[in-house]
């Protein structure tokens, strides 16, 4: 997976091929994460999508109760709008001509968009199995349940691939 | 159109965002305004031809004062640092090195206090690094 400026504000993205085949079955699992009815989310997830404004403010401040309402749609209209995002990242993957490596010219926009979206996944992951500090600095393949190894896998993975087409902006601290 | 083209253009517009745009005069605007002195006087200048710089000094001093709320990132154990110093850096203006610094400082001390800002701008800040994934909040000084 590359990254690479072709204009100012405009990159190419290659995957090979079997880096595109895991992000679209990403982004397909992802989709369905968009749709999720908020009723029948886990409360952890349902939290993250709601967010959450203020920490440790009153519960009866109204100014705060309005921006805390403000959020929460904000944040369900985002959903909405990164589900079309998926379906088109998908349909452009579906149509694209070569998928070995398959190529994808973006803004700076649609790339923070890409990012952000790679990143709910890793942050929804972490929600379903209740990540902890020390499960993310072991190393993944010492976790002896399957199901957590390979949330904490794909979480990694998925990080590597953010790395990567942040790539030539990334200042590695 | 391509679905590249198709996917160009899809901005998140809040009540509180369009609050913010009619502030700014115009969907051209972006947080980095909230931080150009210059953006901040360019608004009532243009909306108003006749203005003098005694309102300027008057809409200045009034921006200060309702500047009272800060918006807060909590650490977490899942976003990777240098895409915290990214983010911080896209969605805040920050240079690497304080970008570098706050990102530090979220990690040791749990949280860092990443900008001071009127409650609208404030809440915009708090939308999009959500957006990114981050865990930020405000609060009132």
């Amino acid at each position: 997976m590359t990254s690479e400026p072709i204009n100012p504000g405009q990159w190419r993205l290659s995957f090979a091929e079997q880096e595109a085949a895991f992000i679209i079955h990403i982004l397909a699992q992802l989709g369905r994460q968009y749709q999720e009815d908020p009723a029948k989310m886990s409360p952890a997830t349902r939290a993250y999508w709601a967010g959450c404004i203020s920490r440790g403010a009153a519960k009866d401040d109204e100014e705060l109760k309005d921006a805390q309402e403000i959020l929460a749609e904000t944040r369900s209209e985002l959903r909405s709008q990164r589900l079309d995002l998926v379906e088109n990242w998908i349909r452009e993957y579906e149509l694209a001509e070569s998928r070995n490596p398959w190529l994808v010219e973006v803004t700076d926009a649609e790339r923070d968009e890409f990012v952000s979206m790679l990143n709910d996944r890793r942050l929804l992951r972490a929600l379903e199995i209740g990540v902890t500090e020390t499960e993310m600095d072991a190393d993944p393949v010492q976790i002896p349940e399957d199901f957590r190894r390979h949330a904490i896998l794909e979480i990694d993975f998925l990080g590597h691939f953010i790395m990567a087409i942040l790539g030539p902006q990334i200042h590695r601290p | 159109m391509s679905q590249v083209e198709s996917m160009r253009g899809a901005r998140i517009l809040t009540p509180a965002h369009r609050g913010i745009e009619r502030y700014l005069g115009g969907p051209g605007y972006g947080v980095s305004l909230i931080f150009d002195e210059r953006e901040h006087t360019r608004v009532p200048t243009m909306a108003k031809p006749e203005a003098s710089p005694d309102i300027d000094v008057e809409e200045k001093l009034k921006e200060a004062f309702a500047r009272g709320w800060s918006v807060i990132v909590w650490n977490d154990p899942v976003n990777l640092m240098e895409y915290v110093v990214y983010v911080f850096k896209t969605v805040l203006k920050m240079n690497e090195a304080d970008a570098s610094r706050h990102m530090m400082e979220v990690h040791q001390k749990g949280k860092s206090f990443v900008a001071r800002e009127t409650k609208e701008k404030a809440e915009m800040i708090v939308h999009r690094l959500r957006g990114f994934g981050l865990n930020a909040t405000m609060e009132q000084d």
